[in-house]
């Protein structure tokens, strides 16, 4: 009676246990977090000093902002937003912490208010070259060329000529002069640029490469690139890209491996792993899905382009893929926001609401290859 | 080589966390003037704001994080309130545990906060990590009866939530439905009834089972049983839901699955055949405090406390009813039938005793982990 009791039991005991409860953990040896540098408690007497000392204030944000850029942990940006929160309040903000703020801003994809920060700055000091610098590539992202080049030529006083270059060939390569723009960047002789530049120069290469439908260039300017800068994930992102275009998608797991807390990296897994029918990327799906979720209720749009990649390329729901790449187009049109739009609406079978990234590139005379396919021609 | 990436990646999987911004996430259930629910802050927001790692070793043990409780605790009631329409609520934690996220653990506590009146408008202030991280936000979730809604909470607007206030109306026939559910779905209740309907159609002579010979007798049998239920629960649900006595619930239900196994092998073993309706009055003060218990997890809301009682004590006769009025025609039809004496009733409450050894054994047992 007892065996069969217990028997019972154990097919009844389950069925009322609840997943993912709060619990106790048994062990006091076991470990809840590992603490990033500059994420623990003791930081914050460092963080106390800032808010008298520029001279700290200025390095400490900056370093919390590289941080969030090589590692995609978004909350050094706050950490940042922190050091600069009262010096951001006093009457007179200091030129370098308004374009410091900027690209806090910038990283948090808040473009429009990003701008107006670099506005300040400038009307401050016209001719700090970061500011320039900056607003040139955050008016790039938004597809405000023409203002871009603006900015770019301000750069020529105060910088190193290879920097302008860079500036006013990467819009070139946008606007119907990309195989001249091509030739011009792949001749600023590499050794000679500023170390910051370097990565650049490649990082441009590659992308107008892909842009002319010439992968295996792409993918040998995107590796150098990141030969010389390993944690820019823009890079590592693209390369993972092509190699996925290329259905190479178990050299894509390799490029991406180690980087699978950034989401935009996770994507790219995920993506493989669905090309692979590798199991794995089940929990790959659900950490996305769920961080989308977390991102859509706080109303963050930093991710809204690799979200509506993967309701299409993961989960395939191409009219949730469509509303998510529209809601993206209103944020940032990058070549990549003009693909996933056009991709999108192909997949939705709604042609026509992919008429604003035509329109876009009937505008720009942007060539992309890329775009081809769907009819989207200069 | 195609082989092995998968095989990599899946060692690494089980320190994947995607990055996701600080977030806090708050549940809160208002129900009159309580609310209940919980705070979620992850281990590395905890460590950041008030210093968990003891050692200095760049990992936070749960060792470390139980003995940082008093803090936590403090640093949680400085910048989080909870204020009604006519003033601020008190505020308790609970005991702290953990609960694992897709980005990481949290420490998660358990709240409760007494407000001065039944909700109608709550303003939660949410400060926790502000001046640390100012892009950190509390996800609340937040409920009362049956309409939930989210918000986002911290950074520059507070913003206020009104809270579900139902017609007594719409409260009558929301306890009325929740105890005919419960009647229905909670299985144990049932099989104690059935247990003690089963053999009223019968008469216990000598050694033997006869069938009644009338109606007349049968539905007074069934009808003093199901009155001494009614009777005796009404009164323990009425104490327990008012609060004059309380029994811990581990306690009810067990012995609960014990009546339906006594009433059960009364039918298989028959000691008490001429007044089963002395065993559902007994029994049925115990059933009464399992419906509490259920009342107690609704909440009954101040103001119409009486109504929601009498409501769902009206809900669980409506249920217990309909059950006696399907059953009691198809065992009366069949009270005849050799196998209805010999199969239907012993063998069906061995049966019925059988279930509820299991849930005795479950509910009376520590859990097994």
């Amino acid at each position: 009676m007892g065996r069969v009791a217990l028997a019972l039991l154990s097919l009844v005991a389950p069925l009322t246990m609840v997943w993912a409860a709060p619990y106790l953990p048994a062990n006091d040896t076991q470990v809840l977090a590992e603490l990033p540098a500059g994420a623990r408690h003791a930081s914050l007497a460092t963080r106390e000093i800032t808010r008298t000392r520029l001279d700290i204030a200025l390095p400490l944000a900056q370093f919390y902002i590289a941080r969030a850029r090589a590692t995609g942990d978004l909350r050094f940006l706050g950490y940042a937003e922190a050091i600069l929160a009262p010096w951001m309040n006093r009457s007179s903000v200091p030129t370098p912490v308004l374009v410091l703020h900027a690209t806090m801003l910038q990283s948090r994809h808040l473009f429009n208010a990003s701008l107006s920060e670099l506005d300040r700055a400038l009307a401050q000091n016209p001719a700090d070259a970061q500011a320039w610098l900056t607003r040139a590539t955050v008016l790039r992202v938004l597809g405000r060329y023409a203002e871009a080049n603006a900015a770019c030529g301000h750069l020529a006083a105060a910088a190193d000529p290879a920097i302008t270059t860079l500036c006013v060939q990467g819009l070139n390569g946008l606007t119907g002069r990309l195989p001249g723009a091509y030739a011009a960047i792949m001749a600023l002789p590499q050794q000679a640029l500023p170390p910051e530049a370097r990565a650049w120069r490649y990082s441009e290469l590659g992308e107008m490469a892909e842009r002319l439908g010439d992968d295996r260039a792409a993918e040998h300017w995107l590796r150098a690139g990141l030969a010389v800068a390993p944690d820019d994930f823009y890079m590592r992102a693209a390369c993972a890209d092509v190699l996925l275009r290329q259905q190479r998608p178990a050299a894509a797991l390799q490029l991406l491996s180690g980087y699978e807390s950034m989401e935009p990296m996770l994507l790219r897994i995920a993506i493989a792993q669905r090309m692979l029918h590798d199991t794995a990327g089940a929990h790959s799906d659900e950490l996305l899905s769920n961080a989308f979720t977390v991102e859509q209720q706080r109303g963050d749009a930093v991710h809204r382009r690799e979200q509506a990649r993967f309701l299409l390329d993961v989960s395939w729901q191409p009219a949730a893929a469509l509303a998510a790449a529209q809601q993206n187009w209103q944020v940032q049109r990058e070549p990549d926001d003009l693909l996933i739009l056009l991709r999108a609406a192909q997949a939705a079978h709604a042609p026509k609401a992919g008429e604003p990234a035509r329109e876009f590139l009937r505008v720009n005379r942007l060539q992309d290859i890329r775009l081809a396919p769907f009819g989207a021609t200069p | 080589m195609r082989r092995l990436w998968p095989l990599l990646l899946l060692l690494g999987s089980a320190a994947v966390q995607a990055h996701i911004a600080s977030n806090g996430f708050l549940v809160a259930k208002v129900q009159g003037q309580e609310i209940t629910g919980s705070l979620e802050l992850a281990v590395r927001d905890v460590e950041l704001a008030i210093g968990v790692d003891a050692n200095h070793d760049g990992r936070v043990t749960w060792g470390e994080l139980r003995a940082s409780q008093p803090q936590l605790r403090q640093y949680v009631g400085q910048h989080l309130r909870f204020l009604a329409q006519d003033g601020a609520c008190t505020v308790n934690l609970g005991a702290l545990q953990v609960n694992d996220r897709v980005d990481g653990s949290y420490a998660w506590l358990p709240l409760s906060a007494h407000c001065p009146s039944a909700v109608t408008r709550l303003s939660i202030r949410y400060s926790l990590m502000a001046d640390i991280d100012p892009s950190h936000r509390g996800l609340l979730s937040l409920s009362a009866g049956k309409v939930a809604q989210t918000g986002v909470l911290g950074g520059a607007t507070t913003p206020d939530f009104e809270v579900y206030a139902p017609s007594a109306w719409r409260t009558a026939v929301d306890y009325l439905q929740a105890g005919i559910w419960h009647i229905w779905s909670g299985i144990d209740h049932l099989l104690f009834l059935l247990s003690l309907l089963l053999p009223a159609v019968l008469i216990r002579r000598g050694r033997r089972w006869e069938p009644v010979l009338e109606a007349r007798p049968a539905v007074f049998s069934i009808l003093k049983v199901v009155t001494a239920f009614t009777l005796a629960h009404s009164i323990t649900l009425t104490l327990a839901a008012l609060n004059v006595v309380r029994l811990p619930s581990r306690l009810t239900e067990s012995v609960i699955a014990a009546s339906i196994i006594v009433a059960a092998l009364n039918n298989v073993f028959p000691v008490v055949t001429d007044s089963r309706a002395r065993i559902a009055f007994a029994f049925g003060l115990l059933h009464g405090f399992g419906f509490a218990s259920v009342l107690a997890d609704m909440g009954l809301p101040s103001g119409a406390r009486l109504l929601s009682l009498l409501s769902f004590n009206l809900g669980i006769e409506t249920g217990q009813l309909a059950v006696v009025l399907g059953v009691m025609p198809v065992v009366y039809a069949l009270r005849a039938s050799l196998v209805y004496r010999r199969a239907v009733l012993p063998w069906g409450s061995a049966a019925i005793a059988v279930v509820a050894l299991v849930w005795l054994l479950q509910r009376a047992l520590p859990p097994v982990v």
